[in-house]
């Protein structure tokens, strides 16, 4: 019997490593900012791409994917540069990119090649309003809006007192923001800032002094949020709650400013300690502690979906013979599937038309989605400041 | 496009890098779209450097500004093209006046010296880039311009080798460089040049003897700003995207900087072969050896550069020939 067990299992390895070594192996491009301005979430998003490839090529023996990454250096030209190289390599679809001004014109460069361009790192609605065919995205501002239109509704705040950014992603949302706001009766006062602006102070006593605000929104990042929140604590307007957006919800974050994160909420996908009910996000969050011995955080799973809904495609278009044809950026038109964003389905321009993003709150160490009611991980605590 | 360019010696070398500028160059890498990539982002900075290199040799004065003409007439050739269907040539010709309209705000600043003018320019920048920020209605705001129209291409097709795209590209802004290069020789071979010469000795000698030194300074501004303008045109049309972060950027001052002082600012080829060098060893050799992190070793080879010959890396070449002489400066 124990021989009999042998020869089946050495049947069976023999048939995974012969499976194995005839797989079709596929090139994929990684452009992504690894230095410069956003090597921080550059780094993030690659996490993210090398996972969801060694979760493919585990599971999948059929096909292969090799990701070849080049940094961008958080520049329009080099990212444009990059993804010529990489089509020179053989890659047959390119997955990456940060920053709507990288994105566009590296989009733009990918669609002339007729590569297949997928992204979670550019929320500009232009780039998806600019007739580029092979051009998918997997979020979006209006992901946003929801989750903090959401959020706002259930603190049932009076009025809203928007710090943005003038750049063009913070700036649309603060906008669309401000609009839904005003529609729904609740007070929004806006206050744009110059994004070279490091002292919030004037602003925040603004508020303090004239808008009288229950809440803060603060529509910005990493940096932006530290300066607001600096300026708070130092001038305690009475608000109950302070929002922000992309970038504050993270361990880092509360890593790095223990003392200014308590309370202040954020968009985020995972709470903190991560943890996945399904099989995806189990394979995920395994895949992800193997390679980098830490939990994973909201870059690396926007990074792994919108990678592993390109390598399946990748892997039916090959199915079909189709890849060299044009099958690739058809079979993801064709995407809907349930991932660990929520529900991806892309429309006729290449956007998520399911996206929506999740509020969570930093309570203690911890960090606890509060909205949508579906996903939430714990109460929210409300009224709640950092001082 | 040698140091000195004289013409005993200098033309030979000069018609050798034409023939290798507009036949090895295309015929060897023209299918390679990555290199020629890199080749033409080079030059783009290699223009802006000789711009700046004109301003501070010539004009002597230092900018940290230039990113301001850039982005005014990347700004300018994109809207007139864009939404007043301008052809692209007059479009880029615009965006250097543009460019030269900019730098008349500028003029009350010429009086400034040193770091006071440098600041003043550098102020200048911001403010440009402020103005693209809220102009929206115009600009298009920090969300910038998308679907710029490109180039034209100038020889679809030459000796089998596709010349449109990157090829095209690479054509046009060799010449404008060329061009430009040539017109930096011409204003400092004629009597605008010598009096700019003596003034770089006595400001205050040359104003004596009748030299109306603001106004020579602020024709050098203009010239330098038009060569700005047009490499930012030509870049918007070359990228087909704009934003005001990026059209105003600090790299487009930073970078043709360091360009001009590694290929010897004060010689009209230095900067543009400085960008070459720059550009090119960093992107093609450092960043295959160092996928990140290989602006360390740039910088490195620059304080080499800087510590054992400050006068860069063409006046370095040309020693063996002959020692530099005392016009070097000019």
């Amino acid at each position: 019997m124990r021989k009999i067990t042998m020869a089946a299992s050495l049947a069976v390895m023999m048939t995974v490593m012969a499976a194995r070594a005839n797989a079709e192996e596929f090139i994929v491009g990684a452009q992504l900012p690894l230095t410069g301005t956003l090597a921080r979430v550059g780094a993030g998003m690659q996490e993210g791409v090398m996972v969801a490839a060694d979760v493919f090529n585990k599971g999948n023996g059929k096909h292969k994917i090799k990701i070849v990454t080049i940094d961008d250096e958080s520049a329009p030209a080099k990212a444009v540069a990059a993804v010529e190289k990489l089509a020179s390599e053989g890659a047959i679809a390119i997955t990456g990119g940060y920053g709507s001004n990288n994105i566009s014109p590296a989009s733009d460069a990918a669609n002339k090649l007729a590569l297949p361009y997928i992204t979670s790192g550019g929320v500009d609605d232009n780039l998806v309003n600019s007739g580029r065919k092979n051009f998918f995205r997997i979020n979006n501002t209006a992901g946003y809006e929801k989750a903090v239109l959401g959020t706002l509704a259930d603190m049932g705040a009076k009025s809203v007192s928007i710090i943005f950014s003038t750049k063009e992603a913070t700036s649309d949302l603060a906008n669309s923001v401000q609009k839904a706001l005003a529609a729904k009766g609740v007070k929004a006062t806006a206050h744009s800032f110059d994004p070279a602006i490091t002292d919030f102070k004037p602003i925040v006593n603004k508020i303090r002094l004239q808008d009288k605000s229950e809440v803060i929104l603060m529509v910005g990042y990493e940096n932006d949020y530290v300066g607001i929140l600096r300026a708070a604590r130092v001038l305690k307007p009475p608000v109950k709650a302070l929002i922000g957006v992309w970038s504050l919800a993270t361990p880092k974050m509360a890593a790095e400013f223990p003392d200014l994160m308590p309370n202040v909420y954020g968009t985020a996908l995972l709470p903190f300690p991560a943890t996945f009910d399904t099989a995806d996000g189990k394979a995920f969050a395994a895949a992800y502690k193997a390679l980098y011995k830490k939990e994973p955080d909201y870059l690396g799973q926007f990074g792994y979906v919108q990678s592993m809904l390109l390598f399946e495609a990748i892997a039916r278009a090959a199915d079909k013979g189709t890849v060299k044809k044009g099958g690739v950026a058809e079979e993801l038109r064709k995407t809907d599937r349930e991932t660990l964003i929520g529900r991806v389905q892309f429309g006729a321009n290449g956007d998520n038309l399911n996206f929506v993003h999740r509020m969570a709150q930093h309570q203690g160490k911890n960090i606890v989605i509060v909205w949508p009611a579906s996903n939430a991980t714990g109460k929210m605590v409300y009224p709640g400041k950092p001082w | 496009m040698s140091g000195r360019l004289e013409p005993s010696r200098g033309w030979p070398l000069f018609v050798a890098l034409l023939a290798a500028g507009y036949g090895a160059v295309p015929l060897l890498f023209g299918a390679n779209q990555y290199i020629m990539s890199m080749v033409v982002a080079a030059l783009v900075i290699g223009c802006v450097a000789l711009s700046w290199a004109l301003l501070g040799n010539l004009g002597g004065m230092v900018s940290f500004g230039h990113s301001a003409f850039f982005g005014v007439g990347a700004y300018v050739s994109a809207i007139v093209t864009l939404k007043a269907g301008l052809p692209v040539p007059a479009g880029m010709a615009l965006g250097g006046a543009g460019a030269v309209v900019a730098s008349l705000a500028m003029l009350p600043v010429l009086r400034l010296r040193g770091p006071y003018f440098a600041l003043a320019i550098l102020a200048y920048a911001h403010i440009f880039r402020i103005v693209a920020t809220e102009w929206t209605s115009v600009t298009g705001g920090s969300g910038g311009i998308g679907n710029i129209p490109v180039l034209p291409t100038p020889l679809p097709n030459m000796f089998g080798v596709d010349m449109g795209g990157k090829t095209g590209a690479y054509l046009v802004i060799l010449t404008i460089v060329l061009l430009f290069a040539l017109a930096y020789r011409a204003i400092r071979a004629s009597h605008y040049g010598l009096a700019l010469r003596a003034m770089h000795d006595s400001e205050d000698a040359t104003r004596v003897v009748g030299v109306n030194s603001t106004l020579l300074k602020g024709l050098m501004l203009m010239v330098s700003a038009f060569m700005a303008g047009v490499a930012g045109a030509f870049n918007a049309h070359y990228l087909n995207f704009l934003e005001p972060d990026y059209a105003f950027n600090g790299v487009w001052v930073t970078l043709p900087i360091v360009a001009a002082i590694f290929g010897g600012y004060r010689t009209i080829a230095g900067p543009v072969i400085g960008a070459l060098v720059v550009y090119l060893l960093d992107q093609l050799v450092f960043k295959a050896l160092i996928p990140t992190g290989h602006q360390l070793v740039l910088g490195g080879l620059l304080v080499a550069m800087i510590i054992f010959s400050p006068t860069g890396l063409l006046p370095l070449l040309q020693k063996p020939a002959s020692k530099p002489g005392r016009n070097d400066h000019a």
